[in-house]
């Protein structure tokens, strides 16, 4: 995926901070990628548990197995979410999360869809296409054979097909949408309601090709889970992520703050909330199939949180704890470190105002409804609390010296000294 | 008075660089502009419908938003107008389906200003307008005229709202200290503006060239910006010139260098001779636009050392910072 964030570029020193200064940054950049290998490990866990509970859905379909899994897919979100801070400001995530998250998805690329769809589109010519009832098509001029759905067919031919980011065809939400299918509720209450059928064998099979939609749901579980076991792998001891990172302490300082600005502002604040309550349409929900889009922000917003103080709480309650960025920036000006951690409770105060209403049956659907000003308020709160929160980080930048940012798309990551040559 | 002078030296100099130009020359009379002629749209398009004068009148306003639409700060954030103003890129053609729901129900919506600002954002502003003026495959008749005026007087109203608050808000941006909340150093404001500045460059090297230069492989000569009004090379120019003019507004000395680069780009832009960049799909066209993109680099490049170095500021987090 491309890199959408400003990259601090690593080649100013972070003049600012004292010498006597007590926090290493070495230490601070240990704890952030000690908080990612815990964060994406807890992932890859609970994807392994999704897993086993597709395999079991596919095995002996039933209502229940089909519940099972869809808990298995929410639980599945809650590490991941927090590992969103991660992608901007390291490349190798970045370049490696639109496997894994991209959204939002033209779906019937990948399965029968209702009519109220529509077909192809100036944008996509795939946009309907259906892989799960089609074995064989013609992809950009290209015969492709998906007689057998494997992960390497999904990854390879059909993600991202005809370079258009939209045919989705792996990862998180691909799955959510073999488990729940479309959400026809429009902004009134409710999420997708696919029947356990559509897995079903022999006649009770619904909507056709059940065995081909088993395929292409154990394939494209399967992957998560190869892609989770991957980015693990790079911010475990050795791994590139963290030598990346360890490698240039002002690089990897400001690809902290980078990721946590980034995330705040531009992608949360603007693309996953202001737009969609804007547009007032629930296709732009982050997880409109399973409606657990409040989720998804509220985790977002907490990893953020988690990066700053330097500290994770793991799926199974244990904490990864170290030196902070918040302790480092309170060295070089103690109010500014306040006031951002000021910021990022308020932030969570109004994400959690919005997520127990969602959770007491005003589904985030539903606040994007044209003229439901509370559900706009219960938004927006949150969405002004990003953009505050944004602010503060810059501060925090200024406050490390850290002065020279740069833009997407300028190749700063891969190439940090470009801008001054 | 022997206290009161002491202060600045106790204080950190605020980099107030500019920031009077960046209001008074700047801001303050293009959004004057863009409230005068969204007006005429608006009072033209009420009684003419998708004739002649309110295609002109819509040319007019258009050019204007160009000149500001940049500014993503301020008012335009506070309020949330940015949107409903401007809502482009829209690669799920959310406002051509908006247009057309709208039509279907002939919707009552259109009846009242103040609760068409409620509709989605798809379908309001100069990109919905777009549509409505020069799509003929949308239902044309009194529903659809109706529709038209309610949109262009949206945009007078919001117009109108950014020219007056931004009144106030010169006097937040202009004098940052310890008591502005919302910019307690000079170096916060300036870098409000700094931001503002490098992302309209970015926008326009990657939205308005880069998502119809696409890939060579597959270059997507359709998603050109403003194509049904044949707008797409006149408003990369356009942005070229406002935001030329926002660098020198906000420099406290000459920038040569980055003013030759706008000069080079500027002049690129307007002799491509293609309105809708349909040259993206042709191999030594396409070369062009691809060099005007390194032009916009090479601003960016030269800002970052001649402008921001002296302002002793770095650009910020940018609001289309997003997927």
């Amino acid at each position: 995926m491309n890199l959408k964030s400003l990259a601090i570029l690593g080649t100013t020193a972070l003049t600012a901070i004292p010498a006597w200064a007590a926090t290493s940054k070495t230490d601070v950049l240990t704890t952030y990628a000690d908080i990612a290998h815990a964060g994406y490990e807890d992932s890859l866990t609970s994807a392994k548990a999704l897993q086993s509970a597709v395999d079991a859905l596919i095995a002996e379909p039933s209502a229940q197995a089909l519940q099972a899994a869809r808990q298995a897919w929410l639980e599945a979100r809650v590490p991941y979410q927090q590992t969103e801070v991660y992608r901007f400001g390291n490349a190798i995530v970045d370049d490696w999360e639109g496997k894994v998250n991209a959204w939002p998805l033209d779906e019937g690329l990948i399965d029968y869809v209702d009519p109220t769809y529509g077909g192809a589109t100036e944008e996509n010519e795939y946009a309907a296409l259906n892989v799960i009832a089609n074995p064989t098509f013609t992809l950009s001029g290209e015969e492709i054979d998906a007689t057998d759905i494997t992960p390497e067919l999904l990854e390879g031919a059909l993600h991202e097909a005809d370079e258009v980011e939209s045919n989705v065809a792996t990862g998180y939400h691909a799955v959510e949408f073999l488990l729940w299918g479309q959400d026809l509720n429009g902004t009134d209450y409710g999420a997708g309601n696919r029947p356990w059928t559509d897995y079903a064998t022999g006649d009770d099979c619904t909507n056709g090709n059940c065995d081909r939609r088993g395929d292409y749901l154990k394939a494209a579980t399967d992957l998560l889970v190869s892609d989770l076991e991957w980015m693990t792998a790079q911010w475990a001891e050795g791994g590139e992520a963290r030598s990346t990172v360890l490698s240039d302490e002002d690089a990897g300082i400001s690809a902290m703050l980078t990721g946590m600005g980034s995330l705040s502002y531009g992608e949360q604040a603007g693309e996953r909330m202001k737009l969609g309550v804007m547009l007032n349409d629930p296709e732009e929900e982050h997880d409109c199939f399973s409606d657990n889009t409040f989720n998804s922000h509220f985790y977002d917003a907490m990893g953020v949180r988690n990066v700053y103080l330097g500290s994770y709480t793991r799926i199974d309650g244990t904490v990864v704890s170290g030196a902070s960025l918040s302790e480092l920036v309170a060295e070089a000006d103690p109010a500014v470190d306040e006031e951002l951690k000021a910021k990022l409770d308020a932030t969570m105060i109004e994400m959690s105002e919005m997520k127990t209403a969602a959770e007491a049956g005003f589904s985030y659907d539903m606040m994007l409804a044209r003229g439901n000003d509370a559900g706009e308020a219960l938004i927006m709160g949150a969405v002004n609390a990003l953009v505050d929160q944004t602010a503060s980080i810059e501060r925090a930048v200024s406050a490390l010296g850290a002065n020279q940012i740069d833009f997407e798309g300028s190749d700063s990551l891969d190439n940090p000294d470009a801008v001054f040559q | 008075m022997r206290r009161l002078a002491l202060i600045p030296l106790l204080l950190p100099l605020p980099a107030l660089a500019g920031l009077d130009e960046v209001a008074t020359d700047h801001a303050l009379p293009r959004y004057e502009a863009l409230a005068q002629s969204t007006e005429t749209l608006a009072a033209t398009a009420a009684t003419d419908c998708r004739g002649e004068a309110t295609l002109a009148a819509y040319t007019a306003a258009f050019d204007d938003w160009m000149g500001v639409s940049h500014i993503q700060f301020g008012p335009i954030e506070d309020l949330n107008l940015s949107l409903a103003i401007a809502y482009w890129p829209d690669p799920k053609n959310r406002t051509g389906k908006a247009l057309r729901g709208l039509i279907a129900d002939a919707d009552p919506v259109v009846n009242e200003a103040e609760d068409y600002r409620d509709v989605s954002i798809a379908a309001q502003g100069f990109y919905a307008l777009e549509r409505l003026l020069y799509d003929d495959s949308l239902p044309q008749g009194d529903y659809t005229c109706a529709l038209t005026a309610a949109v262009a007087r949206g945009l007078a109203d919001t117009s109108a709202m950014l020219a007056t608050a931004w009144v106030d808000y010169a006097g937040t941006l202009t004098q940052p200290g310890p008591d502005n909340p919302v910019y307690p150093t000079g170096a916060d404001a300036t870098r409000k503006v700094y931001t503002a500045l490098l992302s309209g460059l970015e926008f326009t090297r990657d939205q308005r060239l880069g998502r119809p230069l696409g890939t060579f492989d597959r270059p997507r000569p359709n998603r050109a910006e403003a194509q049904l009004s044949g707008r797409s090379q006149r408003n990369v120019v356009l942005s070229l010139a406002a935001l030329e003019d926002l660098a020198l507004a906000l420099a406290d000395a000459p920038i040569p260098q980055s003013q030759a680069a706008f000069d080079r780009a500027r002049a690129r832009a307007a002799s491509l001779d293609d309105p809708v960049l349909a040259g993206v799909a042709d191999p030594m066209a396409r070369f062009r636009i691809e060099a005007l993109q390194q032009d916009l680099r090479d601003i960016q490049t030269e800002l970052a050392t001649e402008l921001g170095a002296a302002l002793g500021v770095s650009a910020g987090f940018n609001s289309m910072d997003g997927d």
